[in-house]
């Protein structure tokens, strides 16, 4: 069974966001909600700084923190190592927001228009609407889960695909050979709160 | 055409076609799921992004489904216009609209059709070349702008690259380039031509080791993943570039020998007289120096002439002095390398706040990293041949053209790469809008092959020109509206139109006609222009009926539109051309060529129509298709590269219509042969073909020169001046006509000599990677985007810069420049910025009540920008961007 991961290569990535709004449309989200996100941060002071974008998402991690506090087992890793949730059995406590180190965790009250209120739905928001409703969901825990239905249908998942820097490479962690694995061992690939103990499985290469 | 394919029961299907977005109109594929259109992903067999697309083409079925788009033809029923005034909009059918503006277009017919001025949005260029190009040839009138799409970016930048690469635009040849150093754009970073192809470029540049050196007040995404960042004073990019040039011939005596002596004006011998090249009394040709012989020789005689590298040739001086028919003349190059000799690494510090040391460093590694000398041998139809490697780029865009020096730093920024030998060779700076393109192998076409004029020069005759840059034209007594004609080297000026006293202008001329129709599509130049008042008061309430194709009612429609007519989205009709001509999308490097198309991937919704079967309609209803089926044809000719088969042409007899999907047809055959029709290439949007390696690296396969000596612009600016007298017109064209000369300089903008030291800050706008021109704003997705990042919709101002003027995080603000004009933001806090700049995003800030996502986002930049005479260019008439502002809380 592949155990699945991600490596982001810094160097490559100049954060442009094409990866949140892949993620926006493959996954519905609605307003105020990216599962996949870039953080961007300057370090330094002038004339000697630099800025960085870090894009993040769920980590998949290893021995991931939401699935120990989860009450319900709404939250838990599939044999592939993709750690989803269970919409059905997910009673929106939130433990698993505070559970995961990472802030990848997002729940919404109820389903919002972009748009000001009192206009109909567009077609486009009627259909994400359902699909929101059908995939995750309101009042539930969401997040990444590594866009399931695309790989389901052969492709790689939305940011992976759609990133102009080819910047992500998504793969089996557990095959050595993979160019995921392969990178990660030949790039000094690290992760985020190694700290933490949860053991992510997106990797970063380092910017310079 | 696309087989519906079904899971669940339900139409799921994938259809290929073309963002529309921005300019860069790369491959898309559409997800339409149960008639719905739901998602978009990049077209693996387009080579513009083979299969990436960034946030603006991901974001595309928002722009399809915003309910504030316009979805039925409005009429305006408050006869007063101006920024503020409710138009009072009346919904009205489509025969009553077009009843009106037939009315009106017939009535301009018999007066003067040349009433009539086209206004159009540079993000859909293809639709110009057809819906737009058509109509001026049929109707009739030479007027024609992009508004802010043209001013803000190009005067400068297309003018120069025309003439120094036959291109649109410059970029480093990324898979070879090992440093590429970046003025003030961002090529590669997600923004400006064929964005996509570029970014995943620049990314694997990155990757393989090349080192970038930035030019930027701020930390820009290309800043930010430079190797070294130069805070560079904004406007003074040109006096860096003369800088390193003065550096590399002069600290350095760095120069690329073999290129400067045959692919380049530099050894042509000037007479100290006047400033002209000395020519051959018979040919007429300008002569050079032959070293081996011992005297002079017509530039082209094959003795001192190398076409391919491994041609031999005798050496020809491009220093010293020789004396020719009695007179002792100078090369070229030595009077270049006299001419820099002031721009030191002390006075470029003075000028651009980049230290000494810096710009000689700088010049050293450009030296050494052009490898001088070393070559490769790439396989090309007449087997391998030999080719210098100059693995350096020095490219530039907005940021660094949009001053008054406009054009003399576009081509400054150039010159480093001619110096060094790096242009249009492997690793080297290369013409983006690729223009040399032997054709399909099936065909020949396109076809467009550059050559040299008498004088031994590039002649910028390709499918991208309308403006030909080279040769210049001779400028002629006005008939435009903006007086066009006498400026041989502008490709669009504002200050004409916007000027208080355009009509005067126009009297003085003795142009016997004034405008009275504008037809717009798709632009909103009350904001992508400059001071929005200005603009309307000025410019636009000047004519008598106004109607607008547009996908919103924006700023432009609210305060002086009468009509306005529901345009489709590009994912909504067909383009037959997008790639080409467009300029900002053909495929980059060794990639092959890619020929798309625009394909609808839905019906057009509720009463919306598709701008080119609407002016088609109009044409048919004014009597004049037939007209505009020959000015197809014949741009045909021009711009997509090659003469049209007979049985392909368009009906030139009025005997029958054609429609968008049959021209779309007949184009694709007629360039590709009859088995590559629309049926062919609408399975995937794209025809492609490989591209021959002596057309990506042609340098060394082309017998044309390049100037690095201006000499025919001192023609230039005197026929001008003497035209302005003529018409006893100096009053309104006082310009610096010494600036039309034959070797560059760097001159300061307003912002650099304003002399009242309240207005203490620098600002200028930059580009934001989810933005395009103004209608991106309203879309939900990428206003979310914008709100995910700190500075798009901010003012980016150095935190001690604040602490001193006592601002604070988040503070609202305005920013006022010296002129009385003022606009309102929110400041962001930063070290990540030179601290007497301040940087504004995008064209944001709108006001208009249609477009209620942009409403109030970010700071509506243009309102600083003046129109005037002293924000012009003389040289190249490109408007100045960059402002002095005193600021302070709001």
């Amino acid at each position: 069974m592949a155990r699945y991961g991600m490596v982001i290569d810094l160097k490559r990535c100049y954060g442009c966001y094409a990866c949140s709004m892949a993620c926006k449309v493959a996954n519905h989200t609605p307003p105020n909600v990216f599962w996949s996100r870039v953080l961007k941060g300057e370090s330094g002071t002038f004339p000697n700084v630099v800025r960085q974008a870090l894009p993040v998402l769920c980590f998949h991690c290893e021995d991931p923190g939401c699935v120990k506090v989860c009450p319900t087992k709404a939250t838990y890793a599939n044999d592939d190592g993709v750690v989803v949730i269970d919409k059905e059995v997910c009673v929106g406590c939130k433990y698993c927001m505070m559970g995961c180190p990472y802030g990848a965790r997002y729940t919404v009250p109820e389903w919002k228009s972009y748009f000001p209120e009192g206009l109909p739905l567009s077609e486009l928001e009627q259909f994400q609407k359902e699909a929101w409703e059908e995939k995750s969901g309101c009042g539930v825990a969401t997040k990444c889960d590594f866009c399931t239905e695309r790989r389901e249908d052969g492709k790689e998942p939305s940011c992976v695909t759609a990133c102009p820097a080819d910047a992500r490479i998504f793969g089996d962690l557990d095959n050595p050979d993979s160019e995921a694995s392969q990178r990660i061992k030949r790039d000094r690939g690290f992760v985020l709160k190694p700290e933490q103990g949860t053991k992510p499985k997106v990797y970063y290469l380092p910017p310079r | 055409m696309i087989a519906a394919k079904e899971r669940n029961g339900k139409e799921d299907v994938w259809i290929p076609t073309c963002c529309g977005q921005c300019y860069c109109m790369c491959g898309i594929r559409v997800r339409r799921q149960n008639g719905v259109v739901t998602e978009v992903e990049g077209n693996p067999e387009a080579p513009t992004g083979r299969g990436k697309i960034c946030v603006k083409g991901l974001a595309g079925p928002q722009l399809l489904y915003d309910p504030y788009r316009v979805n039925y033809p409005l009429k305006r029923t408050n006869p007063k216009k101006g920024i503020g005034v409710d138009p009072k909009w009346e919904r009205i059918s489509w025969d009553e609209a077009l009843d009106i503006i037939i009315k009106k277009l017939k009535k301009c017919q018999e007066v003067d059709p040349r009433g009539v001025y086209f206004q159009a949005t540079t993000t859909q260029a293809s639709e110009i070349r057809f819906g737009v190009i058509g109509f001026m040839k049929a109707f009739g009138t030479p007027n024609y702008w992009v508004s802010g799409g043209g001013l803000h970016c190009g005067n400068g930048a297309h003018f120069m690259n025309g003439i120094m690469h036959v291109s649109w635009s410059i970029i480093p040849d990324f898979a070879h380039c090992n440093l590429p150093l970046n003025f003030g754009c961002s090529k590669g970073h997600g923004a400006g031509h064929v964005a996509v192809q570029n970014a995943t470029q620049a990314a694997d540049a990155r990757a393989r080791g090349s080192r970038t050196i930035t030019f930027d007040p701020f930390q820009s995404a290309q800043a930010a993943k430079a190797h070294e960042w130069q805070p560079i004073r904004v406007g003074t990019d040109g006096a860096m570039a003369l800088g390193l040039v003065n550096s590399l011939l002069n600290e350095h005596g760095i120069w690329d020998d073999e290129y400067i002596k045959y692919k380049t004006n530099g050894p042509y011998l000037i007479r100290p007289s006047d400033g002209r090249y000395m020519r051959d009394k018979e040919t007429n040709k300008p002569l050079v120096w032959d070293l081996v012989d011992g005297c002079q020789k017509i530039h082209s005689d094959p003795s001192v002439t190398r076409v391919e590298y491994e041609d031999e040739a005798h050496d020809v001086a491009i220093q010293g002095r020789y004396t020719v028919d009695g007179v002792e003349c100078t090369p070229a190059f030595e009077l270049l390398k006299e001419h820099v000799k002031k721009y030191t690494p002390q006075y470029v510090e003075e000028i651009t706040w980049v230290p000494a040391a810096s710009v000689s460093r700088i010049a050293k590694e450009i030296g050494q990293a052009a490898e001088i000398g070393a070559t490769v041998t790439i396989q090309t139809e007449k087997g391998p041949k030999k080719i210098p490697k100059r693995p350096i780029a020095a490219h530039y865009f907005r940021g660094s053209q949009g001053h008054v020096n406009s054009g003399w730093t576009c081509l400054s920024i150039d010159m480093v790469n001619h110096i060094v030998g790096a242009a249009d060779t492997w690793g080297g700076a290369m013409g983006l809008g690729a223009t040399v393109c032997g054709g399909y192998e099936g065909t020949g076409k396109p076809y467009q092959i550059p050559y040299a004029d008498d004088d031994g020069l590039l002649v910028a005759k390709a499918w991208v020109y309308d403006h030909l840059p080279y040769p210049m034209r001779v400028p002629k007594p006005p008939t435009r509206l903006d007086l066009h004609d006498m400026f041989p080297t502008s490709i669009y000026n504002a200050f004409t139109i916007t000027s208080p006293r355009w009509f005067e202008m126009l009297d003085r001329f003795k142009i016997p006609y004034r405008p009275d129709i504008m037809i717009n599509f798709g632009s909103n130049s009350v904001m992508t222009m400059g001071h929005a008042e200005t603009v309307t008061e000025n410019f636009l309430k000047k004519f008598n009926f106004i109607f607008s194709f547009q996908l919103y009612i924006t700023e432009f429609e609210e305060a002086v539109a009468d009509i306005v007519l529901p345009d489709t989205c590009y994912l909504e009709r067909y383009t037959p051309a997008v790639s080409f001509p467009s300029t900002f999308s053909h495929p980059q490097g060794e990639d092959d060529w890619g020929w798309t198309i625009r394909q609808p991937v839905i019906e057009p919704l509720y009463e919306r129509r598709d701008f080119n079967v609407v002016m088609l309609d109009i044409c048919k209803r004014l009597g004049i298709s037939d007209k505009y089926y020959k000015g197809l044809n014949d741009t045909i000719i021009m711009r997509y590269g090659g003469a049209m088969d007979d049985k392909y042409k368009l009906c030139e007899d009025g005997s029958r219509e054609h429609e968008w999907p049959e021209v779309t047809d007949r184009l694709l055959k007629d360039r590709f042969g009859e088995e590559h029709g629309l049926d062919h290439v609408s399975e995937k949007a794209v025809f492609t073909w490989p591209k021959r390696k002596e057309d990506v690296y042609w340098k060394w396969f082309n017998p044309a020169r390049v100037p690095l000596y201006f000499e025919y612009f001192i023609d230039s600016g005197e026929q001008i001046a003497k035209l302005c007298d003529e018409f006893d017109a100096k009053e309104f064209f006082d310009f610096d006509w010494s600036r039309f000369k034959a070797l560059a300089d760097w001159y300061p903008c307003p912002s650099h000599t304003e002399p009242d030291p309240e207005y203490d800050m620098y600002t200028f706008y930059w580009r934001a990677v989810m933005h395009c021109n103004s209608l991106t704003q309203q879309n939900p997705w990428l206003d979310e985007c914008s709100q995910e990042d700190p500075y798009v919709y901010a003012i980016q101002m150095h935190a001690d810069t604040a602490q001193k003027k006592g601002i604070k995080q988040g503070e609202k603000v305005w920013l006022e420049n010296s002129h009385g004009h003022r606009v309102r933001g929110w400041v962001a806090l930063t070290e990540g910025i030179e601290p007497r700049h301040l940087a504004v995003a995008a064209v944001a800030g709108h006001w208009g009540e249609y477009m209620p996502i942009a409403k109030g986002k970010g700071t509506f930049f243009n309102d600083l920008v003046e129109m005037d005479k002293e924000h012009t260019d003389p040289l190249t008439l490109n408007q100045d961007i960059c402002c002095r502002v005193k600021i302070y809380k709001a």
